[in-house]
């Protein structure tokens, strides 16, 4: 029983992080019509920053607090100074784009920290294990579990309970009818692509205490964030927290019961739901 | 059209004048670049014809080297042998995952492609009886044309079997992109819903283009692998399906010509700079963003609108 405690616990530590990374992906899809493949390096940024955010203060919380909002205006300045000129073109230009924008962060942060991981602590309250009933579970993965909670729940009422919000749901639905509505569209774009890189950079600050920061994170977690967005529905929240947690499911139990093939086990989780919804789950047609 | 065909023939010539002159590098370096050139081809196919953008390319590539590796390691048959195996196998795997990602179109296709590309890479990855896990399969050799016939280890003789491979893979192809069947293709990739209402189903063309890119794709990883002598999981990683998408676009788009410059002008330019640095990865990117914005047609693209303009 404990242990299918913590196996769920596990499961929710891991679709916190997958969906502080794959909310963003869906975002800015939604509002941008773009892939951002250089979505998980900002993700591997954020671990970076927060290590060196750590190493010159000493603090954790500093590097929680600071790193996301500096992560994201980088990807508001890249957004308005490449992106921007190319939304006209096919897809294709876009994902290319972040392609090379992906190559140049992820070289550029080998050059800045050298090829070996680099790691550091959560603040002491946070370390070690507490008691649930019977079960010993890190102290620190539960903090990342509210941490996605919490911004699940703060993105969810952003969008859905204020203004700006509203907004940007329009832009999402009709960008030009609300362009012609007097949105300041190119604006929002710019400040939903920061949004979710910093969304993102917060997602790396968290994971880098549990898996510390190494080159290739950002590879590794855009995968996983895009079956996560596959399954759940690109452009849709809901469909990010559903994937998030099926995909952190899947990993997890697959990682256990089959270690060889926990791969295997979410692409077929992702085949199978392909099969009857080829939008995702709460994805709509085309 | 006189002019393109002046151009052609100058090609041909200097593709069978290279092995007398060039030296023994620069030979390698050449077939290098052809087996790239074939990778990008094939990708052209159901990139710029069908406009499916793949992201998950390169795994037909890998397919088609681990099987050309394991049939020239454990059964020593001639290469054309191997050629076939990379590209029956290619073929047969890209059946299935395309089946289920033309299900879906544009970025939901790429983003398929791209998962079933990186399952297939932690499957020759984790799967260490078969591919030798992250080490690859080294020691590859270069066997007979045929059953007791001529060697192919030598640099000149090796070329001239890649040369061929991809001269008669640009023939095929374009007669595949000029036939009713391709024609079928740019109706779906200009107007998918129009092509439907036309009564036709676009899915059974897609699924097609689909593996038969797939085939050249495996022909030309079946290539690399007795060439380089060893077949690895790099070579179905992403970042070479993002780098075949790259070789395309630099070449132009839906020219079939285009995209086999496009590979030897990108890989060179890799070359070059991985002289110089070891960071050339970060030069890489910066190309592909200057690319992008500005130069969206192409080297032959481009080419083709100055002349039409002049």
């Amino acid at each position: 029983m404990a242990n299918l405690g913590e196996q769920l616990l596990n499961a929710l530590t891991l679709a916190g992080l997958l969906f502080l990374v794959s909310a963003g992906l869906s975002l800015v899809f939604g509002i941008l019509r773009v892939v951002n493949f250089a979505h998980g390096v900002f993700y591997m940024l954020g671990a970076y920053l927060g290590y060196t955010t750590v190493m010159l203060t000493g603090w954790f919380w500093p590097a929680l607090i600071i790193v996301p909002p500096v992560v994201g205006a980088l990807g508001a300045l890249l957004e308005s100074s490449t992106l921007r000129f190319i939304y006209r073109r096919p897809p294709i230009y876009q994902l290319l784009l972040t392609f090379g924008l992906a190559l140049i962060l992820e070289e550029a942060l080998r050059i800045l920290y050298g090829p070996t991981a680099k790691g550091f602590d959560p603040p002491t309250y946070l370390q070690g294990a507490i008691a649930l009933g019977s079960l010993l579970y890190p102290r620190y993965r539960l903090f990342v579990v509210a941490l996605g909670l919490a911004v699940a729940a703060a993105v969810w009422l952003f969008l859905r309970k204020t203004r700006a919000g509203l907004v940007i749901r329009a832009v999402a639905q009709n960008s030009e009818m609300a362009d012609c509505l007097g949105a300041n569209v190119a604006r929002v774009r710019t400040l939903v692509f920061g949004a979710a890189c910093a969304l993102a950079g917060l997602g790396g600050v968290a994971a880098a205490p549990m898996t510390t920061a190494y080159l290739g994170m950002g590879i590794g977690v855009i995968v996983d964030a895009f079956v996560v967005v596959v399954i759940g529905g690109l452009g849709s929240i809901g469909g990010s927290i559903a994937g998030s947690l099926i995909v952190g499911a899947a990993q997890t139990w697959g990682a256990f019961y089959l270690p060889e093939t926990a791969m295997v086990i979410m692409y077929a989780v992702m085949g199978a739901i392909l099969i009857f919804r080829p939008w995702g789950l709460f994805g709509e047609e085309e | 059209m006189r002019g393109t065909r002046a151009l052609a023939a100058v090609a041909l010539v200097a593709l069978a004048v290279v092995p007398w002159v060039a030296a023994r590098h620069q030979l390698s370096l050449l077939t290098d670049l052809l087996i790239y050139g074939l990778f990008a081809l094939s990708l052209d196919l159901i990139m710029g014809y069908t406009g499916m953008v793949s992201f998950g390319h390169a795994a037909y590539f890998g397919l088609g080297a681990y099987a050309s590796a394991l049939v020239l390691i454990h059964f020593a048959q001639p290469v054309p042998v191997a050629l076939l195996a990379g590209a029956l196998l290619a073929g047969a795997v890209a059946l299935p995952v395309g089946w289920f990602s033309t299900r879906a179109t544009g970025i939901y296709f790429a983003m398929l492609t791209l998962a079933f590309a990186q399952f297939l890479y932690t499957v020759a990855y984790k799967w260490r009886d078969l591919t030798g896990g992250s080490d690859g399969i080294a020691g590859v050799p270069k066997t007979a044309l045929f059953w007791g016939g001529p060697s192919l280890a030598s640099p000149q003789a090796f070329y001239a079997l890649v040369a061929a491979c991809v001269v008669l893979s640009l023939v095929l192809c374009r007669a595949v992109v000029r036939s009713p069947f391709g024609h079928a293709l740019e109706a779906i990739r200009e107007n998918e819903r129009r092509f439907m209402s036309l009564g036709r189903d676009p899915r059974p063309f897609k699924l097609a283009v689909f593996v038969i890119a797939a085939v050249f794709a495996g022909l030309a990883g079946a290539l690399f692998a007795p060439f380089r002598g060893f077949a690895s999981p790099e070579v179905m990683f992403w970042v070479f399906s993002g780098q075949g998408l790259m070789m395309v676009i630099m070449g132009g788009i839906g020219t079939l010509v285009g995209p086999i410059l496009g590979a030897m002008v990108f890989i060179l330019i890799q070359e070059v700079l991985s002289s110089y640095t070891e960071h050339w990865m970060i030069f890489t990117g910066f190309v592909f963003v200057l690319m992008v914005i500005f130069l969206p047609d192409g080297l032959v693209g481009t080419a083709r609108r100055l002349r039409a303009r002049g």
